[in-house]
């Protein structure tokens, strides 16, 4: 978990100027931690932060990361807040889920139609295999499901990691970013 | 050679300064000297305040010998001026005639008005006020409490403050100060905030970048373009740049307010439309006497 508010000088940020100075901060948090795979960006203490710090900060550093490591926000309930980190996600189409328990919400670009079905299906269990969403389609053939997996994650909807099949080769569990 | 630029003896709102600027024939030509008339009865408010601030020492920057004649002294628009600041940034190389006010009546009073936020200054080169953008919608809170949506429009309106005033410092492309003040006009149920820069106008940064970013709007008249780049955000930096200005547009026609925006030779009236702003809503008057830079405007209504 990283604090927003510990990188920050104060409890409101705005601007490209005070934003890169928070994301070097940013990155040393991330940079301090090499195992970690996913990190949840408290907005604990934040009152308030525009598109451009926005932009400069968290959104920048999940979009630095991804395919490599997964953020996702919590402690954010701010309309206004949403509403610009939104703004900045969907500039930079960079997606980010915010949590609140177990209930989620995307910001920035929205799946393409074709893929959104997928998406529910990872978000829906802890991990999973294009294989077993395959067999729960009418018609989906593993590859077609592979494909859409893959490219949820190179969007950065997911998470991927290889994993041994049980045929001896290698296939990839996806999972969602929480 | 010497531009006389006459004043009205009325209320002057922007597009009375304009016509004011045009009976100088664009100070900023080939005249040596610049001499702004203000006589008595004339009522300057917040945004041609901020915008002769600016012009002012654009051509004070040039050399050029510029004085402001407040005819009534400070018992007129000069006192006015005092309390909102201007005397205190104005260059030192501008004249004023009776002379400077002895004290700065903002300075004396700073922060005390629940009414006005005081000129402050957005330099490029020292940074600008962290809590600028807090003690402007901090004013909006108290001015419009009767409205039943003033926490969302405070939230707004920081936004919207916080995005101009961060373009400012970052793209104006000028050693010479940008401005930002506000006002609240109970008996014309409005508030007005400005945000100046004397730098380079948002369409001549922008312009260059069309043809290889987009191509397809490199043809637009300055209008349309200007509403596109509130409508979807363009910059000269990229696609992932511009959400700012595409963000302050989508707050400010939530609240309905209109967005007058002053560039180096033009002046558009945004008004929001059902559709937002649009070409079809926005009133343009250009071939201007030049003003360097950005200068862009809010209004809000306080009930």
């Amino acid at each position: 978990m990283i604090c927003l508010q510990d990188v920050m000088d104060r409890s409101e940020g705005w601007g490209r100027v005070q934003g890169r100075a928070v994301f070097q901060r940013l990155l040393s948090a991330v940079e301090d931690h090499p195992g970690v795979e996913i990190f949840r960006i408290s907005f604990k203490g934040v009152n308030r932060i525009d598109m451009s710090f926005a932009s400069e900060t968290v959104v920048e550093l999940a979009k630095r990361f991804r395919q490599h490591k997964g953020f996702c926000f919590v402690d954010l309930a701010d309309e206004d807040m949403i509403e610009n980190l939104d703004a900045a996600a969907a500039r930079k189409m960079q997606p980010v889920f915010v949590w609140s328990g177990n209930m989620s919400r995307l910001i920035g670009p929205p799946p393409s139609q074709g893929v959104r079905e997928a998406l529910e299906f990872v978000l829906g269990k802890p991990q999973v295999r294009s294989s077993e969403f395959a067999e729960t389609r009418a018609g989906m053939t593993i590859q077609n499901a592979s494909m859409k997996f893959k490219s949820l994650w190179e969007s950065g909807y997911v998470m991927r990691r290889e994993s041994a099949a049980d045929t001896g080769g290698v296939e990839f569990v996806y999972s969602r970013i929480q | 050679m010497q531009r006389l630029v006459e004043f009205s003896p009325q209320w002057i709102e922007a597009a009375a300064f304009e016509r004011a600027l045009a009976s100088g024939h664009s100070p900023h030509g080939l005249a040596t000297e610049v001499q702004f008339n203000i006589p008595v009865g004339c009522k300057l408010m917040l945004v041609p305040i901020v915008r002769l601030l600016s012009l002012a020492n654009q051509l004070a920057f040039v050399g050029k010998l510029v004085t402001l004649n407040f005819i009534e002294g400070e018992t007129g628009a000069m006192g006015y001026l005092n309390r909102m600041g201007f005397f205190d940034h104005l260059s030192h190389n501008v004249r004023v005639v009776p002379g400077r006010p002895i004290h700065s009546a903002a300075k004396a009073h700073y922060g005390g008005s629940a009414n006005l936020v005081e000129i402050a200054p957005i330099s490029a080169t020292n940074g600008e006020e962290i809590g600028l953008p807090s003690r402007l919608s901090d004013v909006v809170k108290k001015a419009c409490g009767a409205r039943a949506d003033v926490a969302a429009l405070e939230s707004a309106t920081w936004t919207i403050f916080s995005e101009m005033i961060g373009n400012v410092g970052e793209h104006s492309g000028t050693k010479l100060d940008g401005y930002a003040a506000l006002q609240v006009y109970s008996g014309g149920n409005k508030l007005q905030v400005a945000v100046s820069d004397s730098g380079l106008g948002i369409m001549e940064t922008l312009r260059p970048a069309l043809k290889t970013q987009h191509p397809h709007l490199s043809g637009l008249s300055d209008i349309d373009l200007l509403v596109e780049i509130f409508r979807q955000g363009l910059s000269r930096l990229g696609s992932e740049r511009g959400c700012g200005l595409k963000g302050c547009a989508a707050r400010a026609i939530k609240f309905h307010a209109e967005l007058d925006v002053r560039l180096p030779n033009q002046r558009v009236l945004l008004v929001p439309g059902v559709s937002g702003y649009t070409p079809n809503t926005a009133f343009c008057s250009d071939k201007l006497p030049l003003l360097w830079g950005t200068h862009i405007s809010f209004e809000f209504q306080l009930t």
